[in-house]
């Protein structure tokens, strides 16, 4: 028995109060001397050293994947900062669509640039034309909505002088109707 | 005898966290031998041992970083195994796994008959020292490890479990009570 591992005043500190004599106690502290015995009897059985080479050899190459576990976790960290990142790309190719629109719309004016939107087959049902910030709209379709003038014809044109403004105003003006915006 | 041989574990590392595979092999097998024993005797199952024991070193290699040399390394390396050791049982345990006798090379008996007939032998007091630990929480076998074979003062395991010294001792006494009625009422039948 290994007094040291188990010595009396450790017993007395683990079991304080607990006996009625002295002499029922030193009997308990060696029911429990006899506990250390046992245990001592049974040794646990020892790593083979292949068991201690290949625990090694997994440990230290454990150690270096356990950059893939810290990848995953900042790849979860990082999933919605690409969002967000691939939604600000988004964003600013949306705004530089717009904005090229509308530089498109504020370009002078070339008559070069006139394109005619005419249906096949010679259907005059509606007409567009695009001239820069300009947009003609003619037709049968627009025959019928001014039947009281002569071929009519719908102009969206946009200012270029006046600043911005939320109302749109129409001008009737041989045959043409001039809607100027500029929002 | 290798120039690490006579480094000290503080030393050693150093060494180690700069890479030096050698460095770390001659820290590992100053103690494989003790953090085996502490994990054997919390797990309780020879064949789950060395997967816990590999954690246990997995871990080591991984946080040497975060050993601070104010506490010696062998304690923190106790702390380590039985955290890993008390959290790898569990998980087994979790999983419905069943501590498997023979597995353990524990010769099972028929019967109450045998036990009086035969003499004591290393499996049968083996069997019940593993029945008397069974018992116990895993906790309350780790207290008893670290302090009847290893050592450790009871501050030092208070400060691994995380608990009181009080709750320490109540641990102690629990295992110990628990290991007489099985090794001293049992086979003295």
């Amino acid at each position: 028995m290994d007094n040291r591992r188990f010595s009396l005043e450790e017993f007395k500190a683990l079991f304080p109060g607990q006996f009625e004599s002295p002499e029922q106690l030193l009997r308990e502290y060696r029911s429990f001397q006899a506990v250390f015995e046992h245990l001592d009897s049974t040794p646990v059985p020892e790593l083979s050293g292949e068991q201690k080479a290949a625990i090694f050899r997994q440990s230290w190459q454990g150690r270096r994947q356990n950059r893939l576990p810290l990848r995953i976790r900042l790849g979860a960290f990082r999933r919605p900062a690409v969002t967000f990142a691939a939604g600000i790309v988004l964003g600013c190719t949306l705004m530089l669509a717009a904005t090229s629109v509308r530089a498109g719309w504020s370009q002078p004016r070339k008559a070069d640039l006139r394109v005619s939107v005419r249906p096949p087959g010679g259907d005059r049902t509606l007409i567009v034309e695009h001239a820069g910030g300009t947009q003609v709209y003619q037709g049968q379709l627009v025959d019928g909505l001014y039947p009281q003038i002569e071929n009519p014809k719908i102009v969206i044109e946009r200012t270029e002088q006046s600043p911005p403004k939320r109302v749109l105003y129409g001008t009737v003006n041989h045959g043409g109707i001039y809607v100027v915006w500029n929002l | 005898m290798t120039r690490h041989d006579l480094m000290s574990d503080e030393a050693l590392i150093e060494v180690v966290q700069r890479g030096d595979r050698d460095a770390a092999t001659c820290l590992y097998h100053r103690h494989i031998d003790r953090i085996h024993r502490i994990c054997y005797r919390i797990v309780l199952d020879s064949s789950q041992v060395p997967d816990c024991v590999q954690e246990v070193w997995t871990k080591v290699f991984q946080n040497l970083g975060r050993f601070q040399c104010e506490r010696s390394f062998a304690a923190w390396l106790n702390a380590v195994a039985a955290h890993t050791a008390i959290d790898y049982y569990r998980r087994w345990k979790r999983q419905g796994s069943r501590v498997d006798l023979d597995e353990i090379g524990v010769e099972s008996l028929a019967s109450d008959e045998r036990v009086d007939s035969r003499p004591l032998d290393d499996a049968t007091i083996r069997r019940q020292i593993h029945q008397a630990l069974e018992e116990v929480s895993v906790s309350q076998r780790t207290a008893f490890v670290l302090r009847y074979f290893e050592g450790m003062p009871l501050a030092e395991i208070a400060r691994t479990l995380g608990c009181r010294e009080g709750t320490v001792r109540t641990h102690l006494r629990r295992c110990l009570l628990a290991l007489r009625a099985r090794l001293t009422v049992q086979l003295n039948q």
